[in-house]
């Protein structure tokens, strides 16, 4: 029987390269021997991008994409069909944790300088990936046709509008209707179920190829090509599978615990992963006393809010998103990681990060006097972060990096 | 090891940084509550499993509120199971229609004149428990006093000027409006004294007295009703709530399980290059 | 490495392996039961309940239970105790090739003398057989005594839907549970069974 195996297994392999992809990307990729918990955030966006792609598989089944059905459509889900709840929160919490995941994982390119030379590409394929993903989940959250998808697809699609001349068109050409009606529900769906997870899977295939090319990073910043063995693999490194298999599978577990506290416990997320308004039809006739952005959007939000004029503001929580593209050639450091850089750079990303975090606060919040400055104080300073970074990169003082991990 | 790093430290400080901020904002940016005039709504605490109480609010709302509001989402065959009462006994008691099936929807006993009467449609409530929260459906039901400037000769505290009549008057009694003497709080917390040592009392307005003997049930067990009702509403809005939580454990577990061992084998590995 | 070392790793991966694997029948339980029939599915397919006292002797009706055609005949006696003449002709006259609820109950094959119940689709390949209840020679049968022929491959069933030798259909057709409250008939439903 086994003899039988193993030969359909050669035939197979000499027409297939399992053995040696197995090999190249697996049993003999060297990764380097010391990284930190911040390495496996990279792993957990992957399974999180795949329990995605199940639960929405299995979502799209029962939804219904029209005006009048689609938000009882959601309740049939969570009533009507077997575990459709189950299936529906593993997708809102997925969704949410998605993020924090990515978060955690761009703060770690940031922290040590994962975008550095050669790494520029890997960088751009992730901000890309980012780029999507905020996308795919404004996509998604307007499929429920509640009070918040309605009101929060109202206020983002009102910012094509503001773009000259072009705007008010533009706004009716995406919604096809005058409203966001069942026209541009399911034309939301189209993107959300179809053509956004295939730029998303050949985005992340893009950015796992070019990591592979380039090879893995690690905390101190030591490139560890420098010191080869007799077989030409790197003293400070070992193969992918099973170190960091195994290392990315104590992160699956924790991150099974926190999932599954939330998707149980905590499915709403206090009102940030699924919003109370949400639980109310869309209402084209009323607006939801307060309108807040699901958190992950929530920095981007008060930027746009913190800026009186719709085009300014547009323009600004655009550039938001795209200053991360440019991040490698704005970092003039000889050095990567945060270990070794001066304290110039230490504080810039301190106070970026809780900028950042702040921004993310003041959005979920109605706007008082003293919050509308805040948020305009975190922005710049969100903005400086970036374009200060060729000066105090370059001009400060840095340690020395050691030779081996 | 793998799980404590140096470079943590910036996240904390950044951490410390924001929740000091955080604090700063909610003392100046104090909103307005949910619950109004009423100020803030009270606690409330569903319990899913106590099936007499879901029992008892399902029985209330379908005597007082079914008329008018219907629970479009859910379905009669599936209340009865999930509130373990037997179907012949709950369809014999709690369902006037007979020609209604188990699985039908509870969509209402309204005629089309419910616009007319209230000046609004009354809403369904399959969902109230969650774009509201119990805790106001809990509030806004004990908060309904005299007003005789309204069409009903009621008003509520947590909503005002609702349009809702309020249906369990002859349960409550008259509940009003009423002023009373509290002492004045210094800023030390303690209560402001005069030279005698008498406390400071100021008039305030805003508190809700039942006229006694008024009602059919006493506070206590008026208080209960409302409970049992939002308790129903709280199932009502998410009928696998108490499922979810019971699995929610075995979930739990199993993933620590996991991670135990994972990291039991996470380890052993580790020797090889970390000795 | 020691041997000692070699023997928890061993363990330690067989351990693991055998909880990670064991979770996975849990979590594709929602992906596979979110296939059953939603309780809306179940609620549309809910037992139909029809009064037949108005049915004339040797009319069918046919009524929709979970969508598919149900037919109901309501025999005349002299029909009934003609069905002995179509035995010959019948490929499994007792039923016992199927398992069938009323087995032996009446000739009707339901739980009625009078009233036959059964479900309108060919146990061929599904289309739905017509009622000929003219006792008349017919072009797929020169001694037809009434009974049900399907157009799409010409099979031929008796007035109560028992299936004749030689045709496509392999087996009676169907009887669906059902109960009889006075008049009131319900398919989809039998508080005995």
């Amino acid at each position: 029987m086994s003899e039988i195996a193993g030969r359909l297994f050669s035939w197979v392999n000499d027409r297939l390269p399992i053995v040696n992809t197995f090999e190249r990307h697996l049993s003999k990729h060297p990764v380097p021997s010391k990284v930190n918990f911040w390495y496996l955030f990279g792993a957990l966006a992957a399974v999180t991008l795949i329990i995605q792609i199940v639960s929405g598989i299995w979502l799209i089944m029962p939804y219904s994409n029209t005006e009048e059905e689609a938000f009882s459509s959601i309740e049939y889900i969570m009533r009507d069909v077997d575990y459709g709840w189950v299936i529906r929160y593993i997708h809102t919490t997925g969704a949410s944790l998605f993020f924090a995941v990515v978060y955690l994982h761009m703060f770690r390119g940031l922290l040590y300088g994962s975008y550095q030379k050669p790494k520029e590409l890997v960088w751009i394929f992730g901000c890309t990936i980012y780029l999507a993903m905020m996308a795919e989940g404004f996509l998604g959250y307007v499929l429920p046709y509640g009070q918040m998808s309605y009101w929060g697809a109202q206020v983002i699609i009102s910012l094509f509008g503001a773009i000259p001349y072009i705007g008010e068109s533009l706004e009716l050409w995406v919604r096809g209707d005058y409203y966001i009606s069942g026209i541009t529900v399911s034309r939301f769906f189209a993107l959300h179920v179809v053509a956004l997870p295939l730029v998303l899977i050949a985005l992340v295939f893009l950015h796992l190829v070019a990591l592979h090319e380039v090879g893995a990073g690690n905390p101190e910043g030591v490139d560890i090509e420098e010191f080869l063995d007799d077989d030409g693999i790197p003293l400070d490194s070992v193969p992918f599978f099973p170190y960091k298999v195994l290392n990315a599978m104590v992160a699956i577990g924790v991150f099974g615990v926190v999932f599954s506290i939330i998707m149980f416990f905590f499915p709403e997320g206090g009102g940030y992963f699924i919003e109370m308004a949400n639980f109310q039809e869309a209402n084209p006739l009323v607006t939801p006393d307060h309108i807040a952005p699901v958190w992950y959007y929530a920095p981007f939000y008060t930027m746009l809010r913190a800026i009186p004029d719709p085009l300014g503001g547009l323009i600004v929580m655009a550039s938001a998103v795209a200053i991360f593209f440019v991040v490698p050639w704005l970092d003039r450091s000889k050095v990567a990681s945060i270990r070794y850089k001066g304290i110039y750079s230490k504080i810039a990303l301190t106070l970026f990060g809780v900028s950042f975090l702040t921004l993310g606060y003041l959005g979920t919040v109605g706007v008082t006097e003293i919050r509308k400055t805040m948020s305009i104080i975190c922005t710049i300073i969100y903005f400086a972060y970036f374009l200060l970074m060729p000066i105090y990169t370059k001009y400060e003082t840095t340690k020395e990096v050691p030779k081996r991990l | 090891m793998i799980f404590t790093s140096k470079d943590l430290r910036i996240f904390i400080n950044a951490l410390c940084l924001l929740i000091a901020i955080f604090f700063v904002n909610e003392i100046y940016g104090a909103e307005g509550g949910p619950c109004k005039e009423y100020g803030e709504c009270d606690k409330f605490q569903y319990s899913l499993n106590d099936m007499e109480s879901l029992q008892r609010g399902a029985a209330t709302y379908i005597n007082y509120c079914y008329g008018c509001h219907s629970l479009k989402y859910s379905r009669w065959g599936r209340v009865a199971k999930d509130l373990q009462i037997p179907e012949d006994i709950f369809f014999e008691n709690l369902v006037f229609d007979k020609s209604i099936k188990t699985g039908d929807l509870m969509t209402g006993a309204m005629s089309e004149d419910s616009v007319n009467w209230f000046g609004v449609e009354p809403p369904d409530l399959s969902l109230v428990s969650r774009y509201k929260g119990d805790d106001w459906i809990y509030s806004y039901l004990r908060a309904y006093y005299e007003d005789s400037s309204k069409q009903y000769g009621v008003n509520n505290l947590v909503y005002p000027g609702t349009a809702m009549p309020n249906v369990l008057l002859s349960l409550q009694g008259n509940q009003r409006l009423i002023c009373k003497n509290i002492p004045i709080i210094a800023l030390n917390g303690g209560e402001k004294r005069d030279e005698s040592g008498n406390s400071l009392l100021k008039e305030k307005c805003g508190f809700l007295e039942v006229e006694e003997g008024t009602g059919m049930l006493s506070k206590e067990e008026f208080d209960t009703l409302i409970y049992d009702l939002t308790n129903f509403l709280v199932y009502v809005g998410e009928p696998s709530k108490a499922t979810r939580e019971r699995i929610g454990w075995y979930v739990i577990f199993y993933f620590l399980i996991f991670t135990a061992l994972a990291s039991l084998l996470y380890r052993e590995y580790h020797k090889d290059y970390n000795k | 490495m020691q041997e000692k070392d070699k023997t928890r790793r061993k363990v330690l991966i067989g351990l693991t392996s055998a909880v990670g694997l064991s979770g996975l029948p849990f979590a594709a339980t929602p992906f596979i039961a979110a296939w059953n029939p939603s309780a809306k599915a179940k609620a549309a397919g809910a037992p139909v309940k029809l009064d037949v006292s108005k049915m004339q002797y040797g009319q069918q009706i046919q009524v929709a239970w979970r969508k598919q055609p149900v037919f109901i005949v309501r025999h005349t006696e002299e029909s009934l105790n003609s069905l002995e003449l179509a035995l010959p002709k019948l490929a499994d006259p007792n039923s016992d090739e199927i398992t069938e609820p009323y087995k032996g109950l009446y000739p009707t094959r339901s739980k009625s003398s009078e009233y036959s119940v059964m479900s309108g689709v060919c146990t061929h390949l599904g289309c739905s057989p017509k009622y000929f209840p003219e006792v008349e020679p017919k072009p797929w049968d020169a001694s037809w005594n009434g009974g049900f022929f399907c157009p799409c491959h010409g099979s031929m069933f008796d007035i109560v839907g028992r299936v004749f030798k030689g045709v496509p259909a392999p087996t009676n057709l169907v009887v669906p549970p059902h109960m009889f409250e006075g008049s009131i008939l319900t398919i989809g439903e039998d508080k005995e069974l």
